[in-house]
């Protein structure tokens, strides 16, 4: 049996990674710029590193670092490419608004 | 005791600035908030022994790609988006009853949990956070992620280089 310290237990850090991931949704959900909706994609990765980060002491192991690392990766590398998409339709002297941009449609 | 005191201090930052992300209507303003977000993200990142993935976070996160976000919104220019009206309105009460089910969701899960140790003080983790522990996780049991991420990066960045040139080119460059 390892010895427990004065500490917050993983729920508590469970329950905020859980609210920031809806902040999150409702942020992609009720924004129609693409800039703050990539803002609100950013929010919800973060709360999947606090959730990571804290089974990860609570195991014990470190795995959930390294996925919160390879999680930083795949946002910086999502955050080049949504920008480039942005300064993209920018350029073309379309309107900032993803409801609008109806192209692909079928 | 600190670490009580560090995880409401920085969790409560954490949820204001979040929503301040979504609520505000400038973009450089919700920015400069996910800037407030990340740094109390960091604190919870220190409160869980995590002390590298902290540092990490504040350079790669707060340093570089909030940057990133901040030189496209200086590029595009400050410009406040017209009222349009909005064509899936209809569909908004769906979206409020679907986020609303995932917290009830979410919050049923925790409150019912079985998982042991979920709601008990936490035991002192080993040696787990260190840029050593890293570093050798790395190497020695995902070493092919480790390198799937470099692959991820390469191809963001010609990606972002043909997008960008493709750019110039409808504005009249080569």
């Amino acid at each position: 049996m390892m010895e427990t310290m004065e500490g917050v237990p993983l729920g508590l850090y469970l329950a905020v990674s859980g609210a920031l991931f809806l902040m999150g949704l409702l942020g992609v959900l009720i924004r129609r710029n693409p800039l703050l909706l990539l803002l609100a994609v950013e929010l919800m990765l973060n709360s999947a590193n606090v959730a990571l980060v804290g089974f990860s002491r609570h195991w014990n192991v470190t795995d959930g670092h390294i996925f919160a690392l390879v999680v930083m990766v795949v946002a910086a590398a999502e955050v080049v490419i949504g920008l480039g998409l942005v300064v993209a339709t920018f350029k073309q002297r379309r309107a900032l608004d993803v409801d609008r941009m109806t192209v692909l449609k079928g | 005791m600190g670490e009580q005191i560090l995880f409401g201090l920085a969790s409560g930052a954490a949820l204001m600035f979040g929503a301040l992300v979504i609520t505000l209507k400038k973009p450089f303003q919700a920015t400069v908030s996910l800037i407030g977000c990340l740094l109390a993200v960091a604190l919870l990142f220190l409160g869980l022994s995590a002390p590298f993935v902290a540092a990490i976070q504040v350079i790669v996160y707060a340093g570089a790609i909030v940057v990133l976000f901040l030189f496209v919104i200086a590029y595009l220019g400050e410009r406040p988006l017209p009222e349009l009206d909005n064509p899936l309105a209809r569909y908004e009460v769906v979206g409020w009853v679907a986020l609303v089910g995932l917290a009830g969701q979410g919050a049923v899960l925790l409150a019912t949990s079985n998982l042991t140790g979920l709601w008990d003080q936490p035991t002192r983790p080993d040696d787990i956070g260190s840029p050593e522990a890293i570093g050798r996780s790395f190497l020695d049991d995902y070493i092919v992620p480790f390198e799937a991420t470099s692959l991820a990066l390469v191809v963001a960045a010609v990606g972002a280089v043909l997008l960008a040139k493709r750019g110039v080119r409808a504005e009249g460059g080569r």
